[in-house]
C-alpha cells in the first residue's frame, strides 16, 4: 500500500497560495511583515493547527471527529480546576491530555464497537463533553494560575515562541507517524478501503481506536495553549473549532473520503486561515465579512483541488 | 487557486484602506456588533471622533464570550502601534495577558463598559487607565426596586442573569438582590444564567416557571434576554401573561416599545451606550498625551425607563 496525497505540484499549490496571500497583505498593510504581526500569525494559527493534526488523521481514516471543540473545552476545564486546587502545571498538561485521549478513545470506541457512523458518535460527544465541561465548572472560567504555566504561551526558548515549539513538535510527531511507522500505512488503507485493508491484515479497530484517541489528545493539547494564553480556562472555549479544523485539512488538500491528503498540507491550511484572519483584522475588515471570506476560500480550495484531480485523471 | 487568490485580492484591495498614521488611532474594540447597544456605542464613538478631527478604528469580535478572537483583532491594534485601545472586554480575566503586552509596547487601554477584573490585573502587574462605563448595581438596585414596589412588597421572583463569570451581570444581580431586599415579603426563589441570549433566555425563563410557577416578577439583566423572557411569558394562550412583571436591562429600542405597548416587560434601566462611546473617544484622547493622568473610574449614568 502507498501512501496516496497529493502530488508534489499539488502540495505546493497551497503553498503558493499561502505565499501569494501574505504577498497581497504584505502589499496592502504595511504592518503585515513585521515581525510581532508574523508571530502574532503563527501563534494564532497553532490552536488550530494542533488541532487539525489529529482531525487530518481522523479524516485520513475517512471519519470525522466533530467533537474537538468541547473536548479541548473540556480539557482545560480539567487542567485548570486541578492546577486552580495547587497541582503542579506539568500535571495540569497531562490531565488536560489524558481528559483529551479518554474522550478520543470513547469516539473511537463507539465508532469499531458499537458501529456508529463517526458523524453521529462525534456529535454526541460535542454535545456530552461541552456540558460536563460547563457542569463541572459551574459554567464560571478558571482563572489565575503560576507564572509557569502561562509562560508555555508567553515564553520563549532561545528566542522562539513556545507555541511555535509545540506546534512544530507536534507535526513532527505525525509526519514520522504517518509516513515513517505502519501504522500510517494502515491509516491511509482504511481511508482507502476499509474492506480491503481488513483483507490485507490491517487490524481496523486498533486503528480506528488510535486516531481518535490521537484526535482527542491534540484536543487536549491545545486546549493547554489556549488556556494557558488567556490565564483562564473557558467551558465555552473552543466553540467553532472543529470547523476551523476541518477547514484548514481541506484547504491543505486533505480528502474528506478519505485515504488522501498529507499532514504538511494540513499545516499550510491552518496558516492560510491564521494569515487570512489577521491581514484581514490589519485592514479593518469586520469580523463579518471575514467569515464571508473564509467561507469563500474554503470552497474554492476545495473546488479547485477537484478540477485539478479531474485533469490528473 | 492562483486564480482564486486573485480574485481574492482585488476584492480585498477593494473594501481595504492602507493602514497609515496610526501613532493618534484610537482603536475601539467591542464584544460583538449583533446588539443595538454597540452600534449605538460606535456611532456616537464616530461622532466624537469626526468632531475632534481623530482616526477611529472600530471592531469587533463575533459573540460576547468570544474572547480567544478578541484578543487576536487587539493584537493587531498594538502591531499597528495606535495611540490608545478602548476595549469592552469579552471576558474581565483573560483579556488581562493582553493588556501587559499593551503596557510592555506602551499603548495605553481603556476599559469601556465591562470592567476588567482587579485583582488579576494585580498579579499581572498590568495597567488599566481608567474604566468607563455604567453604575451596574446602582441600575440593578433601581430595578429591584422598582419591581420591589410594583409587587406589592410580597412575592416570588426570579433573576435570569448574564454570562457566568461577567462582571457586568454580577454588578446588576448584586444591586436588583440589594433593591429587592428591601422587600421583606418578596421571596428571590431562583436564579439562572440566560447567557446574555435571546434564545436560552426563553428556555430558562420557561423552566423558571415551571418549577415556580407562582413567580410575579423577573428580572433580566440585559434586554436581549428580557425579550425572551417576554417572547416566552406573552406568547398566545399563556397564562403568564398578565401574571408576570419583566424587567430587563439597557433600555434598548424594541424594549421601549414593548414597554409602551403594555406588554408585560414593566421597565428596563437604561444605560448610555452613546455616552461610553463618546468618553472612550474624548479621554483615550487625552490620555495618549498624559499618561495616567485619568480618574480610575469613569461612571455613565443610569435611568430607569418604565410606564
Amino acid at each position: 500500500v502507498n501512501r496516496p496525497g497529493t502530488s508534489l505540484i499539488a502540495r505546493s499549490r497551497s503553498l503558493i497560495a499561502l505565499f501569494a496571500l501574505m504577498g497581497v497583505f504584505g502589499a496592502l498593510a504595511p504592518k503585515f511583515f513585521t515581525h510581532t504581526n508574523l508571530e502574532n500569525v503563527i501563534e494564532q494559527a497553532a490552536r488550530n493547527a494542533i488541532v487539525a493534526a489529529g482531525m487530518t488523521c481522523v479524516i485520513l481514516t475517512g471519519g470525522i471527529d466533530l467533537s474537538v471543540g468541547s473536548v479541548l473545552a473540556l480539557s482545560g476545564i480539567c487542567a485548570g480546576l486541578i492546577m486552580d486546587r495547587g497541582w503542579w502545571a506539568p500535571m495540569g498538561i497531562w490531565v488536560a491530555v489524558l481528559a483529551g485521549a479518554t474522550c478520543g478513545l470513547v469516539n473511537g470506541s463507539l465508532v469499531t464497537f458499537g458501529r456508529l457512523p463517526p458523524f453521529i458518535a462525534t456529535l454526541g460527544m460535542m454535545s456530552a463533553a461541552r456540558g460536563l465541561a460547563l457542569l463541572v465548572s459551574a459554567g464560571q472560567p478558571v482563572s489565575g494560575f503560576s507564572p509557569t504555566f502561562v509562560s508555555l504561551w508567553h515564553g520563549r526558548v532561545a528566542g522562539v515562541p513556545a507555541p511555535l515549539i509545540v506546534m512544530f513538535a507536534v507535526y513532527l510527531a505525525i509526519w514520522w507517524l504517518l509516513e515513517r511507522t505502519a501504522f500510517g500505512l494502515h491509516v491511509y488503507a482504511l481511508g482507502g478501503n476499509e474492506q480491503a485493508a481488513w483483507l490485507a491484515g490491517v487490524d481496523t479497530r486498533r486503528t480506528t481506536l488510535a486516531v481518535y484517541g490521537l484526535s482527542g489528545a491534540l484536543a487536549g493539547l491545545s486546549a493547554i495553549l489556549v488556556t494557558a494564553r488567556l490565564n483562564t480556562a473557558q467551558p465555552t472555549a473552543g466553540a467553532t473549532a472543529e470547523l476551523e479544523a476541518i477547514a484548514a485539512c481541506v484547504i491543505g488538500g486533505t480528502s474528506l473520503s478519505g485515504g488522501e491528503g498529507k499532514i504538511g498540507g494540513t499545516l499550510i491550511g491552518a496558516l492560510i486561515m491564521s494569515v487570512l484572519m489577521n491581514g484581514l483584522n490589519l485592514l479593518d475588515v469586520s469580523t463579518y465579512t471575514q467569515k464571508v471570506i473564509i467561507g469563500l476560500v474554503i470552497v474554492l480550495a476545495v473546488y479547485v483541488d477537484r478540477l485539478m484531480h479531474g485533469k490528473a485523471k | 487557486m492562483r486564480r482564486a487568490l486573485l480574485v481574492l485580492a482585488l476584492t480585498l484591495a477593494g473594501c481595504a484602506r492602507p493602514d497609515s498614521g496610526d501613532e493618534r488611532a484610537v482603536a475601539l474594540v467591542m464584544k460583538t456588533r449583533n446588539n443595538p447597544f454597540f452600534i449605538e456605542m460606535e456611532r456616537a464613538a464616530r461622532a466624537a471622533a469626526e468632531k475632534r478631527g481623530v482616526k477611529l478604528l472600530v471592531s469587533a469580535a463575533e459573540d460576547d464570550a468570544d474572547i480567544e478572537r478578541q484578543v487576536e483583532i487587539l493584537e493587531t491594534y498594538l502591531v499597528r502601534k495606535v495611540g490608545a485601545i478602548a476595549v469592552t472586554p469579552c471576558g474581565s480575566k483573560a483579556v488581562v495577558p493582553f493588556v501587559k503586552r499593551a503596557n510592555r509596547a506602551r499603548v495605553p487601554v481603556l476599559a469601556v463598559d465591562t470592567r476588567i477584573d482587579a485583582e488579576t490585573l494585580v498579579r499581572f502587574n498590568a495597567h488599566v487607565e481608567t474604566f468607563i462605563g455604567s453604575d451596574n448595581f446602582e441600575g440593578g438596585r433601581l430595578a429591584g426596586e422598582y419591581l420591589g414596589r410594583l409587587l406589592g412588597g410580597s412575592g416570588e421572583v426570579a433573576v435570569i442573569e448574564g454570562l457566568a463569570g461577567h462582571e457586568t451581570g454580577d454588578a446588576r444581580k448584586n444591586g436588583f438582590l440589594k433593591g429587592i431586599g428591601e422587600y421583606k415579603g418578596i421571596q428571590v426563589v431562583a436564579s439562572q444564567t440566560g447567557e446574555w441570549d435571546q434564545e436560552k433566555s426563553y428556555n430558562v425563563a420557561q423552566s423558571i416557571l415551571l418549577a415556580h410557577p407562582k413567580v410575579r416578577g423577573i428580572f433580566c439583566a440585559n434586554d436581549r434576554m428580557a425579550m425572551g423572557a417576554l417572547s416566552f411569558v406573552d406568547k398566545a394562550g399563556s397564562t403568564y401573561k398578565d401574571q408576570v412583571k419583566i424587567v430587563g436591562f439597557d433600555a434598548s429600542d424594541d424594549a421601549r416599545e414593548a414597554i409602551k405597548a403594555g406588554r408585560p416587560l414593566v421597565a428596563s434601566v437604561a444605560q448610555f451606550p452613546s455616552e461610553m462611546g463618546r468618553l472612550a473617544v474624548e479621554r483615550a484622547l487625552l490620555v495618549m498625551d498624559r499618561p495616567g493622568s485619568l480618574p480610575g473610574d469613569i461612571p455613565t449614568k443610569v435611568e430607569l425607563v418604565h410606564r
